[in-house]
């Protein structure tokens, strides 16, 4: 055991990583209150009240910035810190610019939300904030990259970290991706409506380039960055594979850039495209495996610990769904399957699985390990882990199935004839089909969301426990020193 | 880490150590992942050289065995690399279904509207192409159950037609749409007037409020120069085919909630918003979306919902 690292707030920011790490939860929990919420439009449309702020086209992108950018964005930012920090054995260059990062990054969130339910939109999926907010998460992205990249010149150890080349592929191609994706010309210097600079074809490949990165970079380079640090740490064992994370590295990040199209099969767009897309989608099923077996080879050996230990069960969970969801994935980018699968709930159920499975799960069983070492005390309820994890999976396996069902039904349904040769059912039979298993979904939300809100608390307790310790332990140096 | 030791004996760390306990083994990348890899770059490789994939100059590389036939507008055969479009047309053109429906399509457009409607086979593949037809294009406005929206959009499904509901009268409303139009009479008539000419309207469903003076005063208005009302729904109210103006006399109600009114006062106030804000409706033109087939089987379809009188 070489140079055991010193775990004093005076050596690392841990400050700016518990906004961080609060301000995630938070969002998780509005996040996906709101995405239970529009589930529950979708089975139940009267819940739109006739009211335009809270209709499923407009908080539709609200749950989807509230979880992708607010709940997964702040645990990013929270565990980056986190590993860059504690694996370079440096602190963050600025104070001042790291909280920067925090405020500025939640006030972009924040005001998106509100701007979306106000019916301000560029309507570009997972981009829809307008571009005066544009700029100011370009500014927060350009921050958070300088802040990294410092850290990690100013690393008091010869070789860079496995977690950090991936956290670094994240932020890089984040801001390539967003600055991009989001060219566009405002109409007045005043008002929030720009128009995108690309149009028609063009304007569909360059969204789906972004769309499907943002898939790609944000929620699996950057969460397997995550896996990368915290999975060996829980489980106390080496990674499994230096050569695999390498190759497997390097293959994701190249492959990754090829595919989005492969969301655009069957429209009016090159051919050549399209078969571009399918094919490299499929030669990235085996890079993204290469962290999945990674990271559970990095266990083997020591599977015992899913016995005793909840936060592993999360993170094996994480990884299984993960390489289901990076198995499902190419096969959905083949065209044949395409064409049933698009534009149905089987899309919806493979990014939740991929969503809630990998991204979330990953996030939680981090969380789980890193908060009480951010606050220097132990968890407040083992068991409460436990139960959060039961109530997540549960959730996960009723919305995944549930959506596919609906969605491999709707499919089947729509492209189905009778004995002349016409269509055997309308749109608007596959939409009542779809009742139950939309119903059954938004079940599984809910069972999802109740694990968040028994972690909330978990933590909370675990904060509490903590600042009263610290309280407690003053008081005796105190009187010790009084004696 | 005793474990670890124990298991991996033979295997190496990297012997790079971070944050306390951080280390990688050495351990080989796995075979099964490499040769699954590979298999996954055989796959891309030979779906290259048959699809049409790389972007050459301006150009794209077009693959190989890969030829597909259709016919174009011409009938003229036309061979052509794989791609979507000439895939979409040979699939119109020569697929299973396809052909199973051009055979009965044929038959539907050498045939005249009472050759469908005697013809239980002809009906019978109407019924199901309409059906689709119906809910994908008709039913936004009229309804899945083509009941339409009192105020909005017609109800088909009675044998009330504004623009005529005989075979002729529903495929020219196919082909063409209609343009419903009543002016607006915001400033025609003092309240007074207002009330009886309402008084009237009602009355001629049957509908009375007991003031037969009203009622008298209301005709006077609907039958002469001050309302007018006469010149498009006739002296008798019962309304002209060509103006598409309602018949009033006939206790259907298209755009005056009265059915829904309770009460005397409130089925008076209904009619009065139609005679104060006129009513301006349109059923689109069909006959550039659909063709001519499928229009006159829709044309027959909607027909029998109303009765088929």
């Amino acid at each position: 055991m070489a140079g055991v690292a010193p775990l004093t707030n005076q050596q690392y920011n841990y400050e700016v990583i518990r906004k961080f790490a609060i301000a995630a939860l938070v969002w998780a929990v509005l996040g996906m209150f709101t995405g239970v919420y529009i589930a529950s439009e979708l089975a139940f449309p009267f819940l739109n009240f006739d009211t335009p702020y809270i209709t499923f086209g407009r908080l539709r992108p609200v749950h989807t910035t509230g979880v992708i950018f607010g709940f997964g964005g702040n645990a990013l930012f929270a565990t980056s810190y986190f590993v860059v920090q504690r694996t370079c054995q440096a602190r963050l260059p600025s104070d001042r610019l790291a909280n920067f990062t925090f405020y500025g990054w939640n006030l972009a969130i924040f005001l998106g939300v509100i701007s979306y339910m106000a019916g301000y939109t560029q309507s570009r999926e997972y981009a829809e904030f307008e571009w005066p907010i544009d700029i100011l998460i370009a500014v927060v992205w350009v921050t958070y990259f300088w802040l990294y990249l410092q850290t990690l010149r100013r690393r008091s150890q010869p070789h860079i970290y496995v977690a950090n080349w991936f956290y670094m592929a994240f932020i890089l191609a984040t801001a390539l991706l967003h600055i991009f994706n989001n060219l566009a010309m405002p109409v007045s210097f005043f008002g929030l409506k720009s128009y995108s600079l690309f149009s028609g074809v063009q304007d569909a490949m360059t969204q789906w380039w972004y769309g499907h990165n943002a898939v790609g970079f944000f929620l699996t380079a950057a969460f397997l960055g995550m896996m990368y640090y915290f999975v060996p740490k829980q489980a106390g064992r080496p990674v499994y594979s230096y050569r695999l994370s390498i190759i497997h590295f390097w293959a994701l990040i190249f492959l990754y850039m090829w595919v989005g199209t492969h969301h655009l099969h069957w429209t009016a767009i090159p051919d050549w495209t399209s078969s571009l897309a399918a094919t490299f989608s499929i030669l990235l099923l085996m890079p993204s495996w290469g962290g999945m077996i990674n990271g559970i080879m990095t266990l083997s050996g020591a599977w015992d610990k899913l016995r005793s230990d909840p936060i592993m069960l999360f993170l094996i969970t994480a990884l299984s769904f993960y390489g289901m969801s990076t198995f499902e994935g190419p096969m959905m980018a083949l065209k044949s399957v395409n064409s049933l699968s698009h534009y149905t709930d089987w899309t919806v159920g493979h990014v939740h699985s991929g969503a809630l499975g990998w991204v979330a799960m990953v996030s939680f069983g981090s969380f789980y390990h890193m908060i009480p070492r951010l606050y220097n005390t132990t968890i407040f309820s083992k068991k409460l882990i436990y139960v959060h994890f039961f109530l997540a999976t549960i959730g996960i396996i009723l919305y995944i199935t549930a959506m596919w069902v609906s969605g491999i039904g709707q499919g089947l349904m729509l492209r189905a004839f009778d004995d002349y040769g016409n269509l055997a059912y309308t749109f608007v039979e596959s939409v009542a089909f779809m009742h139950w298993p939309l119903v059954t979904r938004a079940l599984g939300g809910v069972f999802f969301l109740s694990g968040v809100i028994i972690m909330v608390f978990n933590v909370y307790m675990t904060i509490v426990t903590a600042k009263r310790e610290a309280t407690v332990k003053a008081a005796e140096s105190e009187v010790a020193r009084a004696v | 880490m005793k474990n670890a030791e124990h298991e991996s004996s033979h295997v190496e760390t990297t012997g790079h150590v971070w944050d306390g306990d951080l280390q990688e083994y050495d351990n080989p990348i796995p075979g099964w992942w490499l040769w699954t890899f590979y298999a996954t770059v055989i796959f891309a490789i030979v779906y290259w050289v048959i699809y049409p994939t790389w972007p050459v100059g301006s150009s794209y590389t077009k693959g190989m065995f890969n030829d597909i036939t259709f016919h174009n507008d011409k009938g003229e055969a036309v061979t052509t690399h794989w791609n979507m479009r000439a895939l979409f047309l040979k699939d119109q053109q020569e697929g299973k279904q396809a052909l199973k429906r051009q055979e009965y399509l044929e038959k539907i457009g050498n045939s005249s509207f009472a050759e469908i409607i005697s013809d239980p086979e002809k009906l019978a593949f109407a019924r199901s192409m309409s059906k689709v037809l119906f809910a994908d294009n008709c039913a936004a406005c009229h309804g899945s159950g083509a009941a339409g929206v009192i105020g909005l959009f017609p109800n088909l499904i009675d044998d009330d037609w504004l623009w005529g509901g005989k075979i002729e009268n529903i495929h020219q409303t196919l082909l063409h749409g209609r343009q419903g139009f009543m002016p607006s009479f915001t400033n025609s008539f003092d309240p007074e007037q207002l009330d009886a000419l309402a008084e009237y309207v009602l009355s001629l469903s049957g509908i009375s409020g007991g003031d037969s003076h009203k009622v008298a005063e209301g005709e006077q208005i609907f039958k002469g120069e001050t309302g007018g009302c006469y010149y498009c729904h006739g002296k008798d109210g019962k309304g002209l085919l060509s103006q598409g103006s309602a018949n009033l006399t006939d206790s259907i109600w298209t755009m005056a909630n009265v059915p829904g009114s309770d009460d005397y006062s409130a089925k008076l106030e209904a009619v009065k918003q139609v005679i104060l804000n006129g009513i301006s409706r349109k059923m689109p033109a069909w006959s550039d979306r659909l063709s001519d087939e499928q229009i006159k089987m829709l044309t027959v379809y909607v027909h029998q919902m109303g009765g088929g009188r």
